[in-house]
């Protein structure tokens, strides 16, 4: 019995690493992708020979290789959460830098033009989690507010005397009220978001997290007038020396 | 005068495709497959600015931004680490090192190019 579970458990390891090891190793043909697109398309724009054309196709496959990429990211997560072989490593954390390094690494130059906007309250305190899974949680929130709306999103910072409330806002779609119960179940879509790519991983993900981080986590929404995320972290009594 | 880029990749046809990007951008690009190589590239060079690949064979893009860092005739160049790898604790690493801008695989060239003309315009 004891032999088997091992068995079984290594298996599970060796599972998660392939899916590690693949997911790394498939960024650098993808990246090769899309920079060969890029290639072509400056060339093509210096030869005056971008037409509207050229420009959607091109946008298309680009747009694609990032749905890929962040499907891989994702299963990875997933893959993680589910052999139980997720780490949480705590530590002494301050929210709104967290959030600043994601609004750089992923929400800046954007071809849209669209910003994130940040907005801090209060006097800062650090709280006591685990960086990466931050950073997701946070990546995942915006990434969804900015897939399901076309103005900016906002995301609020506010320290509180015991905790610290952070709101994830945007004005796009909403969810539908049928819809909240599952909202966070692994692949679980929105019936409104059909025709918005996803995995519907991201909010199961960002759930996962949250609560390992001994975090809650609240959803308002309204259908066409927008959704907020609510996280709450309490202030740690002590933080342990790192 | 065109700035001197040295690119550091060991992926053939990324670096390929990299170093026509730049020199469409008007920059005068060296290439090297792999932190040792890139090293020489830079002593020998004294390129304006350094983009690395992390995971690379014989040196890696840490080593070989410790040994940029350590040396006083190249330590002042900004060097751009890419990394597949989106944990912020590995960028972390990268900036504590030593690196001056990080950017992950994969990525759209504005994204890189705004990176460098930070620091080269």
């Amino acid at each position: 019995m004891i032999q088997s579970l091992e068995k079984e458990r290594s298996l599970l390891e060796m599972k998660t690493h392939f899916i590690s090891m693949a997911s790394h190793e498939f960024k650098t043909p993808l990246t090769a992708i899309s920079s060969t697109m890029e290639l072509l398309q400056t060339k093509l724009q210096m030869d005056n020979l971008l037409d509207q054309f050229y420009t959607h196709n091109i946008s298309k496959i680009s747009s694609e290789i990032f749905k890929l990429n962040t499907m891989l990211d994702e299963i990875l997560t997933l893959s993680t959460i589910v052999s139980n072989n997720i780490e949480v490593r705590k530590q002494a954390v301050e929210i709104e830098r967290v959030i600043a390094d994601i609004k750089y690494q992923y929400f800046s130059e954007r071809k849209d033009d669209r910003v994130l906007n940040l907005k801090v309250s209060g006097t800062p305190q650090p709280i006591y989690a685990d960086r990466n899974q931050l950073s997701k949680i946070f990546t995942n929130l915006v990434s969804n507010a900015f897939k399901y709306s076309s103005s900016n999103p906002v995301v609020k910072v506010h320290y509180q005397k015991t905790r610290v409330v952070i709101k994830v806002t945007d004005d796009g779609l909403g969810i539908p009220e049928k819809d909240m119960p599952y909202l966070f179940q692994s692949f679980f879509r929105g019936s409104n978001v059909d025709a918005i790519e996803g995995t519907g991983l991201g909010l199961s993900i960002v759930k996962d997290f949250v609560e390992r981080n001994n975090g809650n986590i609240f959803v308002e929404s309204k259908e066409n007038k927008g959704t907020t995320f609510t996280i709450i972290f309490k202030y740690p009594d002590h933080i342990p020396a790192a | 005068m065109n700035k001197t880029i040295l690119l550091i990749e060991d992926k053939p046809t990324l670096l390929d495709t990299l170093k026509s990007l730049l020199e469409l951008n008007h920059y005068k690009v060296i290439v090297a497959s792999n932190g040792a190589e890139g090293m020489e590239q830079a002593k020998l060079n004294r390129p304006d600015l350094v983009i690395s690949d992390i995971y690379m064979p014989v040196l890696n893009g840490y080593e070989l931004l410790e040994l940029l860092k350590k040396d006083d005739m190249l330590r002042n160049i900004p060097v751009i680490m890419l990394t597949a790898k989106t944990e912020i604790d590995e960028i972390d690493l990268a900036m504590q090192k030593g690196a001056d801008g990080y950017v992950t695989k994969p990525f759209v060239f504005k994204n890189l190019h705004a990176i460098i003309k930070k620091f080269l315009h």
